[in-house]
């Protein structure tokens, strides 16, 4: 496996890219980086530019100018050097449905360059990791869409790459699919592998990404830490009729942070991420005699981000 | 055992008990009906069964295979998986030639070990084994370089191409039957047959020989090209320049020698190259921009790669346009009365007919562009001006097809308008496109 994550050095690095089809310019000077072993959220609405971006950084499309650079690797001047260090999963994956899961995966280990003495062990590892190993010897055809995908991935992450690009990796999957995988791409994470997965299903998303990264009309909108600091929370504070100037009342507490607030009613905050440090928070709002029903960690988080985001005029 | 990956999987997909034993059985019937047929020996009829039939099998089914072998991947979208590996070129081409077609040469060989026993002259067997074996190889290869510009195109119906090759095969039919012949000495006394290259005196056997192992190799180095370029293996256009070289000299021999020949051998070839190259290629106005991005960055290696093939073709036609102008050889003066070689207007409807076909080529429907261009083509070379001429217009005539002007001066001229109001045409759809 990669190794332990430092989650500090950048693994990709994204320069002034830009990207055109006959007439439309998908990719406008699109420059970012991304830390290693974090998982990022690519999001964006449909036609911003998010599958040309993943096939860029894939070497499989040339872009018009700038430079990514992978793992160190210049991508556009060593595609096949670089494809050492990157896994890719399609949107419109393809198996060879003639061969069995286990002849799929032998060759897919023998093309990434791994010796044939090795790749038993390899598939081994991969299969109990995707939890395919008792389908091996079936076709992908006869599997069902949640473990065709697992195929797919297995076969994306059997040589060990550092960084892994999923673009729509739970579409067509099941809410239990999909919570499987959330757990697989912490587990990738875990052991060192940097993700960047595109998907329009922004709770699934928030399961396991630390970052987002929003992409519209070509461009960067914005990057932003969603799990960076482990040091606070956001919570969603509801309450049972309006109280005016509730920003105001708010503000009276140094440890809570007002992210935002909604008709007087709802405010989402950012408090400390401290079981004993969240009683007092709430006792505090007590204290100011706010009319609170409901007090709860924010599950839509980056749902809300993202809107928030794209709202913005560009 | 480290076995190249793509030639593994092939055989995972092609051997089956099934096939290993079905083969041999089907052709055993065929032969045993040959045989019956030659008196219960293995006679004339069993020899020419044997090598029809390895001819429709290394070179049809042989064909299918490989090109199979590359468009089902783009069908299945399991080509990007090829694409993302540590696969070089060339593993992913001879694994793929020989990998897919390893049934088919199971059978053909199979089929060349009953001819061997079925045939009389041994002595001229080695010769004829080795024209069936770069015949078929040559088919084989030729189709994969097919595949290959299918899937570059974005095609990925195997059909039409494959009826291409159909064709390409039955016309070739007649020269391949012709094979055992050439291959047997006493109906062909080598003595009498010779060609001449460069003043050099050959045996015709042997110089087809080694132009059929010229044509394989340049055959392998095309499929190399292009796999490297589906790999995004950034390399400068030099292959097409070889060939191009290449087959200057090869042709040039061929032409009976004088002062001109050479210059005569560039001009032709290299013509008919531009349109080859033009027409091989996907044309992406994005292309162009990339390439002069690259030339406005001073990239000038990058902007090497990104050069279309036909550009090269092009201007090498330019120095031997010039030679051939200035020469004063009676052959130029006219293919006819009425029709005139004037190299340089020549090279200008050249890139006429180049510069419509990328007009087409950068609309929106591009897949027309081929059939626009011809339907252009048939107006220019022979609908205006024959329609022109048979009013006695024939300056007019001439505006249209400037080979007919009565001087050069005035074809150049003639050939300069068409050429710059193409060319303007095509420069304001690639600006409206990119």
């Amino acid at each position: 496996m990669p190794g332990k994550p430092s989650f500090n050095k950048p693994m990709i690095f994204v320069n002034h890219l830009t990207f055109e089809y006959p007439g439309l310019r998908a990719l406008d000077d699109v420059s970012f980086h991304i830390k290693q072993g974090s998982i990022t959220a690519l999001v964006g609405p449909n036609g911003a530019g998010k599958t040309t971006l993943l096939r860029c950084m894939a070497a499989l499309e040339q872009p018009v100018s700038g430079s990514i650079q992978i793992a160190g690797i210049d991508v556009l001047e060593h595609p096949r050097e670089s494809h050492r260090n990157i896994g890719y999963l399609s949107d419109f994956f393809g198996l060879y449905q003639r061969l069995t899961v286990r002849q799929c995966l032998h060759f897919v280990a023998r093309a990434q360059g791994i010796a044939d003495t090795d790749c038993e062990a390899a598939i081994d590892e991969v299969s109990r990791r995707l939890h395919i190993n008792d389908r091996l010897q079936m076709r992908p055809g006869e599997l069902s869409r949640g473990l065709r995908q697992r195929v797919a991935i297995a076969q994306a992450i059997i040589h060990k790459p550092r960084l892994l690009l999923l673009d729509e990796p739970a579409s067509g999957l099941d809410p239990e699919a999909r919570h499987e995988l959330a757990e697989l791409f912490l587990d990738l994470q875990r052991s060192g592998m940097t993700l960047l997965v595109s998907s329009h299903i922004l709770a699934e998303l928030e399961a396991y990404s630390t970052d987002m990264l929003v992409l519209r009309q070509g461009r960067i909108v914005e990057q932003v830490g969603i799990k960076g600091t482990t040091q606070h929370k956001p919570f969603k504070m509801l309450l049972a009729h309006p109280v005016e100037n509730l920003s105001g009342v708010l503000l009276q507490l140094p440890a809570i942070t007002v992210i935002k607030i909604e008709h007087n009613t709802l405010a989402l905050l950012q408090i400390p991420n401290d079981a004993q440090q969240q009683h007092a928070v709430l006792k505090s709002l007590l204290t100011l005699d706010l009319p609170i029903c409901e007090f709860a960690p924010d599950a839509s988080h980056l749902q809300d981000a993202y809107l928030q985001t794209i709202k913005q005029p560009s | 055992m480290n076995l190249n990956p793509e030639f593994q999987r092939q055989l995972y997909l092609e051997y089956s008990p099934a096939r290993l034993m079905g083969v041999p059985s089907v052709l055993g019937i065929i032969f045993s009906f040959s045989y019956f047929l030659d008196g219960y020996q293995w006679g004339v009829s069993t020899a020419q069964t044997a090598l029809t039939l390895f001819m429709l099998i290394t070179l049809l089914w042989g064909a299918r295979q490989c090109m199979d072998s590359i468009i089902e991947e783009y069908r299945e979208n399991t080509w990007d998986t090829q694409r993302l590996s540590a696969l070089g070129a060339w593993e992913m081409c001879w694994g793929k030639l020989f990998g897919s077609t390893v049934m088919v040469w199971y059978g053909g060989l199979l089929c060349l070990v009953v001819y061997s026993l079925a045939i009389d002259h041994l002595s001229s067997l080695p010769l004829l084994l080795s024209y069936c074996v770069c015949i078929a190889l040559l088919g084989q290869s030729g189709s994969l370089l097919l595949g290959l510009l299918a899937v570059q195109r974005g095609q990925s119906k195997s059909s039409s191409i494959f009826v291409l090759a159909v064709l390409i095969f039955l016309s070739c039919w007649p020269w391949l039957t012709n094979i055992a012949n050439l291959a047997d000495p006493i109906s062909q006394p080598i003595s009498q047959h010779t060609t001449t290259w460069y003043d050099i005196s050959i045996d015709q056997q042997i110089f087809m020989q080694i132009s059929l192992v010229l044509a394989l190799f340049w055959c392998s180095i095309g499929n190399y090209r292009l796999m490297t370029q589906e790999l995004g293996i950034r390399t400068t256009p030099w292959a097409w320049l070889g060939f191009n070289l290449f087959l200057i000299i090869y042709l040039g021999g061929l032409i009976p020698n004088s002062s001109f020949s050479f210059s005569l051998a560039t001009f032709m070839t290299c013509a008919i190259l531009t349109y080859a190259g033009l027409l091989v290629e996907r044309h992406d106005a994005m292309r162009i921009k990339r390439l002069l991005t690259y030339f406005k960055q001073g990239l000038w290696q990058r902007g090497c790669e990104e050069m279309p093939i036909w550009w090269l073709s092009f201007v090498l036609t330019l120095p031997a346009a010039l030679v051939l102008n200035f020469s004063e050889h009676a052959a130029f003066r006219g293919f006819s009365d009425l029709m005139h070689f004037y190299p340089l207007a020549m090279v200008l409807i050249l890139l006429r007919d180049c510069a419509t076909y990328l007009y087409f080529s950068y609309s929106n429907n591009p897949q027309r562009a081929m059939s626009m261009t011809l339907l252009v083509g048939v107006l220019f070379y022979g609908i205006i001006p024959g329609m022109f001429n048979l009013m006695g217009q024939s300056g007019l005539a001439a505006l249209f097809f400037p080979l007919w002007a009565d001087s050069s001066l005035t074809a150049l001229i003639f050939a300069l308008i068409q050429t710059g109001f193409i060319v303007y045409l095509l420069y304001q759809r690639w600006r409206s496109t990119t």
